[in-house]
């Protein structure tokens, strides 16, 4: 079927060629068939070939790496620096956590509501044991099993953002609040060295993802509120194309963290080295964020 | 903005940059839920066989978590970027998509890029909220013009059915009464183009219909072409009607074959005369037969 072809090899000039008189022609038909009044059968007919042509002409767009990389390094940093959504989803983590943290550390009652009796077992015995060397050998499945759950986690409060924001505000509250439960009652705890050891690593990445992609989220659910003038799905289409680069910089984000906590934080690395490592990570996100971000003259980025 | 293009029922118009203006069907829900379980069955089906080589091959080398690892983060990826991966390569189409000849396309009716394609796959979790089953996506896509559910809105997207069917060839009357009664009708009738449209929608339906049910819808058009060309009153009229399209669509067609094939536009030019869609058909099964190389002018529109 000439129309059909498969474009994603190169066609030869001579079957684009043909392709695109071919294409005009079929226009063409329908046009006079409209005109005509011809049966609907014939008409319906022209409809299909023409949209399938049509199809065949604009085809998908692929992924263009050095457009994702500008997005990625330049335009992301630059449009988060501006954001009051990431800024949001920066003070309520971040509130929640601390509240949390501290309420749990303070009252063992609340952290057992929090995180739950089972959990809290759970957690207790799995740090029992210094976590220097536990898992060697396991590094890779347990680098595949981070990678799945975290960034799934990621997109789905990225996802529940879209319900006006209200869904990723209440998922980023309840997994602040489970996150700060679990760090304030692992404290009171005797194997809150052996944690503390354990989360020091890839602390920053994955709590920075966690964030950011609660901010993506929320961004897109804004949209529909906050319309700058827009009708609201043109709002919300326009928020989605800021949207999704941000949250690829939190799944980046996400797989980082966990090489990080699947390789190195239960190694037997001295833990000089993993707080060194935390510290770095810390360090790119500040260049990230702050550096890369900073607003410039010529390319300002929009609110 | 196309949005706001007169929309009937399910046809939508789009108006190409050619300015070409063209119709597709959106797809609804029974058309879409298959695909979806397809693809579904698809993942399931690739993650099993993943898990059974990855695990068993890795095993066998003593690196089984190392099996395991790349395993999970495969069913991460199938989990998350299938669809988008599959709808920015395979233009718009995932297999299941592709099995029930649906296709996503931009409201405007472009191709998608691969934003949208991977932006509308992950925002499906809010259409299938955990608990609702789909529910929260059906009931949003009842509520707007082209069945598009919270994803589909967020990035501007539409799922259209692509319908592969091809057009059959003219309806032949093969009642040789009606043929001899098509040639017992007055020389210089022409029908006008309605009453052809009418002739060809009935022909080609009729088979559809009992005896009776053909007369009593042969009779309307029937008394009055009785009186206007002065037939018998005993004259059959769905038999009338079959003489009369043969006739139009038939007769006139068969001239002699050593003519130049007729491009639509000359067909069409000449249909003014009387004989609207005779060359249309015929041309797309002849081309479909074509020599490829062959060079024409005028390239018709039935291509194989």
């Amino acid at each position: 079927m000439a129309l059909e072809g498969r474009v994603r090899g190169r066609q030869s000039p001579e079957t684009i060629a043909r392709f695109a008189s071919l294409y005009r022609s079929a226009c063409a038909d329908l046009a006079l068939a409209d005109a005509y009044q011809l049966p609907r059968g014939t008409v319906h007919y022209l409809h299909q070939l023409v949209g399938r042509a049509h199809n065949q002409l604009y085809r998908s767009r692929m992924f263009n790496v050095s457009t994702w990389a500008r997005q990625l390094l330049v335009d992301v940093p630059q449009r988060l620096f501006h954001d009051n959504a990431l800024r949001l989803a920066f003070c309520i983590f971040w509130g929640v956590f601390i509240l949390s943290g501290m309420l749990s550390y303070a009252r063992p009652e609340f952290a057992q509501g929090m995180v739950g009796k089972e959990m809290m077992a759970q957690m207790e015995e799995m740090y029992s044991e210094p976590v220097e060397g536990r898992t060697s050998g396991m590094g890779a499945a347990m680098f595949g099993f981070y990678t799945f759950n975290n960034p799934g986690i990621g997109l789905r409060c990225f996802a529940m953002g879209l319900l006006f924001g209200v869904g990723g505000l209440l998922t980023t509250i309840h997994n602040a609040a489970l996150l700060g439960g679990v760090f304030g009652h692992m404290a009171t705890t005797p194997q809150s060295d052996n944690f503390y050891r354990f989360v020091t690593a890839h602390g920053p990445y994955e709590l920075t993802a966690v964030v950011l992609s609660a901010a993506a989220g929320m961004r897109l659910g804004f949209s529909l509120l906050e319309t700058h003038g827009l009708a609201r799905m043109a709002s919300l289409r326009r928020a989605a194309d800021e949207a999704m680069p941000t949250m690829c910089a939190a799944i980046v984000m996400f797989v980082l963290a966990a090489m990080i906590e699947a390789f190195l934080s239960p190694s037997a690395a001295p833990y000089a080295v993993k707080a060194g490592v935390s510290v770095f990570s810390a360090g790119t996100l500040v260049f990230y964020f702050v550096i890369l971000g900073y607003p410039r003259e010529k390319s300002r980025a929009t609110g | 903005m196309q949005s706001d293009a007169k929309q009937l029922d399910t046809q939508i118009e789009i108006v190409t940059p050619e300015n070409i203006a063209f119709q597709y069907r959106v797809a609804g829900p029974f058309r879409r839920l298959p695909a979806y379980l397809i693809d579904l069955a698809v993942r399931a089906g690739v993650a099993a066989v993943a898990f059974g080589v990855l695990v068993f091959a890795f095993g066998m080398a003593g690196l089984a978590s190392l099996g395991f690892g790349v395993w999970l983060t495969l069913a991460f990826l199938l989990t998350w970027f299938y669809g988008g991966v599959f709808e920015t390569f395979y233009n718009g189409q995932t297999p299941g998509k592709r099995l029930m000849r649906i296709r996503v396309l931009s409201v405007d009716g472009r191709a998608v890029n691969a934003l949208q394609a991977t932006l509308r796959n992950v925002l499906r979790t809010v259409d299938g909220q955990p608990g609702l089953f789909y529910l929260l996506g059906l009931a949003v896509a009842t509520m707007n013009d082209r069945f598009q559910r919270l994803g589909d809105l967020a990035c501007g997207t539409m799922v259209v059915v692509e319908e592969r069917q091809w057009y059959g060839d003219v309806v032949r009357v093969d009642d040789p009464r009606a043929i001899r009664l098509a040639a017992e009708l007055p020389a210089g009738f022409q029908p006008s183009r309605s009453l052809a449209r009418a002739l060809a929608t009935y022909v080609g339906r009729r088979e559809n219909f009992s005896p009776s049910r053909r007369a009593q819808l042969a009779r309307h058009l029937g008394v009055p072409l009785r009186h206007i060309l002065d037939l018998p009153p005993e004259t059959d009229f769905d038999r009338l009607l079959c003489a009369l399209y043969h006739r139009t669509f038939i007769t006139d067609q068969e001239e002699p074959p050593g003519s130049e094939p007729i491009s639509p536009m000359v067909a069409f030019d000449k249909s003014a005369g009387g004989n609207p869609f005779a060359s249309s058909t015929t041309e797309t099964t002849e081309v479909v037969n074509e020599d490829l190389s062959e060079p024409r002018t005028e390239q018709p529109f039935g291509v194989r």
